[in-house]
Parts: C-alpha cells; structure tokens; sequence
C-alpha cells in the first residue's frame, strides 16, 4: 500500500544514490525504483558532483564514508554551489555512524535529514518521498 | 654512509634538495607549504617513519596529511601502518577515508594487523578494517572476512565485510555468507546483500 501511494506521487522525481557499495546503490535503487521513484548512481562525492552539475535532482542519498570525496564534503560543495538551484538540492545522508556528533556534522554541512543503517525500505522510500515532495 | 645523505653543494641550494634532517625539521614548520614539501621529500625514508607519525598525529591540513600518509605508505612497513591505524578512529571522515586509501595500497603490511582490527571493540573501526582486506589475495581476504561474519554480532559490520566478500570472496565464501543472511534474517539489506555477493561469486548473477 505505501508502495502505492509512493508510486502515484512520485512519478518522474529523480534521485541520485551516492556510496561506493555497489550492494548497496542496488538495494537502494531497488527499492526507490519500485516506487517510482527514477535513479541514477555515483560511487562517491566527486562522480556525484559531476552529475548535480549535469543533471536535475530532486534528491540526493549520500553515504558518509567514500574514498576521494566523502559524503560531508560532497554535501558541503554542493551547498557552495553558485547556481542556486543546485545547491538547494534535497539531501539526505544515510551512515553508519551512529553517534550524536556524526548527526550534527552532517546537519552543518548541509544536509536534511540522516539516517543510520541499515534501513529499511520502507523508511528509504518514506524519508524519499518527504524530502522530494512526492508525499501525499 | 649516513654523511652523505648530509648532501654536498645542491642539497644546501634549495629547500627541495635540503637533507634529511631540514626535512625532518619542516615537518614542525608553521608553514603547510613547508610541511607538505618535506613530507614528500621524507616519502619512502624509513628512518622518517617515527618523524612522520608523530606530525600526523597533529596536522590539521589535508593535503599535508595526505603527502604524510603517501610518504608513509612508500616505506609501507609495520611502523608505517601503525602510523596509520589511529586515524581509523578519526572524527573527520576525510582522514578516516585518507587512511584506508594508503593502508588499502600496502596490502602485505596490513594482513598481519587484520585479524586484530577485526577484533577491535569499536564497531566503526572493524567496519573500516574491512575495506583493507580488498587488495589483499582473495584466498586470504575471504579466510579473514568469513571468520569475521561467522561471529560478527554488529549487521553494519557484517554489510561490510559481504560488500568486499563480493569483489574478492571466492566460493569457500558462500557457507559463511548463507549462515550470515539467516542470521539476520530480519535486518534490512544484509539478506539482500548475501544473496547478491552469492550470485556473484558463484557466477549466477541475473
């Protein structure tokens, strides 16, 4: 059923998985393309940075640690962005980190939401639809 | 023999020909410039590793971090990688990430350090030491991570290690990883995880 619902709403909003787990950007996408949701993929922040600059996303997953551009520094950079449409692109960070401190970090650099793994589908596609406005 | 490192005439022309000990010196400097270009002229010296440890423990800068880490990881000894290991437990997530790049490229030097990272009590730092075994050969990678998920009570720990099993675990892999994803039979991905690192190292990929 919310699969359902997540699928009437979210109809042609794109989002960009970024992690270096290639299990992980399957589990990911898996689950949001089941829900209508479109996805594409990076496998860290700079590849990522190279698509925002590119493409339209109306959500960005981000994982913490990721070699050459970790997670907090790709969301840093992409809330420096002079095009201001790209840099208020949605983010939601999903860690293994776990303590306060990692929560805060990753709200100063920008991000809107956090969530530790491993989550579930049902809370990916949910924390999707919230932040790209795909909720009913 | 060691008086000649001391260097003649070039070396006292420039900062970049200077010998050892100006290096070993400008790893203390105010100046990042001055550290990173002695960092880089100390890569390799194993009789820097010491110096070089110590100014890793303090260097706020990344691209002097990074040149102290590369210059460690060209000596790529045990006293380099126990250099290195404390910033497994790094705060920042860049250093975190710099550290595991340059243990990753010393494969032969970290192996013996493995089994003891994986038996670490922080969950964050076994989860790292994962990544390491990745460019080790995949006979002993696969011994090493199995055994890791055979007891591993943490599921981020377990996803971990099933993520690199998937590049490098050969098949002697898949009893571990079938006991692994029954184990957590009711935790989010790591099931999925399993049964995707079977398909591929048993060649059934869809």
């Amino acid at each position: 059923m919310a699969e359902a619902v997540a699928a009437r709403t979210s109809e042609m909003k794109r989002i960009l998985v970024v992690d270096d787990s290639s299990l992980v950007r399957l589990y990911y996408r898996a689950a949001l393309e089941k829900s209508g949701f479109t996805v594409e993929q990076a496998i860290n922040g700079l590849e990522a940075m190279e698509k925002v600059l590119s493409e339209a996303f109306d959500l960005v997953i981000v994982d913490v640690n990721m070699p050459r551009m970790d997670g907090l520094a790709f969301i840093a950079a992409l809330r420096s962005e002079a095009d201001a449409h790209i840099a208020a692109t949605p983010a939601l960070m999903i860690s293994t980190e776990s303590e306060r401190q990692d929560m805060l970090a990753a709200t100063s650099a920008g991000a809107n939401f956090y969530l530790v793994k491993p989550v579930s589908e049902a809370d990916l596609v949910k924390h999707a639809a919230v932040l790209t406005g795909a909720s009913p | 023999m060691p008086l000649i490192k001391g260097g003649g005439k070039a070396a006292k022309d420039s900062p970049k020909d200077a010998g050892p000990a100006a290096h070993l010196a400008a790893l203390k400097s105010t100046d990042a410039d001055a550290r990173w270009s002695a960092a880089r002229a100390l890569a390799g010296q194993a009789s820097a590793v010491p110096a070089l440890a110590e100014a890793l423990t303090s260097e706020t800068a990344p691209r002097v971090r990074e040149a102290i880490m590369t210059a460690l990881m060209r000596v790529g000894d045990e006293a380099s990688v126990k250099a290195m290991l404390p910033c497994l437990r790094a705060d920042d997530a860049g250093v975190r990430g710099a550290a595991i790049e340059a243990l990753q490229s010393m494969p032969d030097a970290v192996a013996p350090f493995l089994q003891f990272l994986f038996g670490d009590s922080d969950s964050d730092v076994r989860l790292l030491a994962t990544e390491l075994a990745r460019n080790m050969p995949e006979a002993e990678a696969t011994r090493l991570l199995c055994a890791l998920i055979e007891n591993e009570s943490h599921p981020n720990v377990c996803a971990a290690a099933i993520d690199v099993l998937t590049e490098v675990g050969t098949r002697d892999a898949i009893p571990a990883l079938e006991k692994c994803a029954e184990r957590f039979a009711t935790t989010p991905f790591l099931p999925f995880a399993a049964k995707m690192a079977i398909a591929r190292i048993s060649g059934t990929e869809a």
